[in-house]
């Protein structure tokens, strides 16, 4: 895991029953060492750590090392950072396919802002 | 060939500057270069670039681009861009350290203030990723 720990902390999890939807509390970490540069001076979560937050969800998840063929649309509807959002929720669905991939479909937010939308497929590595 | 610094450019600094280079414009067209060292940040422990990082690359990319623009028209700091939408990337194959990524960017229509892009990287002649993307540019 890249991210885990260093830009973001699991607080706390549910699986369901199924063991293809689960909900993961997280804490974005303001020592980072991602926001000397992600501005200096004004840090702001990127984009993409959020993609890659998504994708180890999804492998603590599966319990499998996974890897991301496509991302088919991720909206980013807010800007979140340590600041505005300490902690965030993510709520992240994985769908086996008949061909051995996952469809996994994601959402983050805090209260009532949602900052991610994710629909992507991700493989097993 | 362009000879700007691409912290001129480009807001984004260490650990998370993902472009070496804007090596070309011509139009709605940029061109950029980055050479992935062996310790990015996107590294994962199989030594390739998350999938995350080619999608960072390229926006920073098209940052790269629009940052060019700006300073053109007159301005000193480069703009913030935030990335308001991935949609279809593919990654074909994840890049490992020491590869140079070639990248083109091509700027479509701007609607208040968001601008629709489409990104394509390569490692020399094999296509690694390509994305359709939306960036909002702070002015």
């Amino acid at each position: 895991m890249l991210l885990q720990n260093k830009f973001y902390k699991v607080l706390d999890s549910t699986i369901d029953a199924g063991g293809n939807h689960g909900q993961y509390r997280l804490a974005l970490l303001p020592d980072c060492e991602v926001y000397k540069g992600h501005f200096p001076g004004h840090a702001v979560c990127p984009g993409v750590f959020n993609i890659e937050t998504i994708k180890e969800c999804a492998m603590m998840l599966t319990g499998r090392k996974l890897a991301m063929p496509t991302v088919k649309q991720c909206r980013f509807t807010a800007v979140a950072s340590p600041a505005v959002c300490p902690q965030v929720d993510l709520d992240l669905t994985a769908t086996a396919t008949a061909a051995g991939a996952y469809l996994v479909e994601a959402r983050i937010t805090a209260g009532d802002v949602t900052y991610v939308e994710f629909k992507g497929e991700m493989t097993a590595l | 060939m362009i000879t700007e610094d691409i912290e001129r450019l480009i807001p984004q600094r260490a650990p998370i500057l993902m472009v070496d280079r804007l090596t070309q414009v011509d139009g709605a067209e940029g061109k950029t270069e980055f050479t992935i060292k062996p310790d990015n940040i996107f590294l994962d422990d199989d030594r390739r670039l998350a999938e995350a990082g080619l999608i960072e690359h390229i926006a920073q990319s098209a940052s790269a681009f629009a940052g060019y623009q700006a300073l053109e028209a007159g301005a000193t700091e480069p703009p913030i861009g935030y990335i308001g939408e991935v949609k279809k990337f593919h990654c074909y194959r994840r890049p490992q350290a020491g590869e140079v990524l070639h990248t083109t960017v091509t700027m479509g229509a701007e609607v208040g203030g968001v601008t629709l892009l489409t990104g394509a990287t390569h490692v020399g002649d094999e296509l690694v990723a390509d994305t359709r993307m939306k960036i909002s540019i702070e002015k």
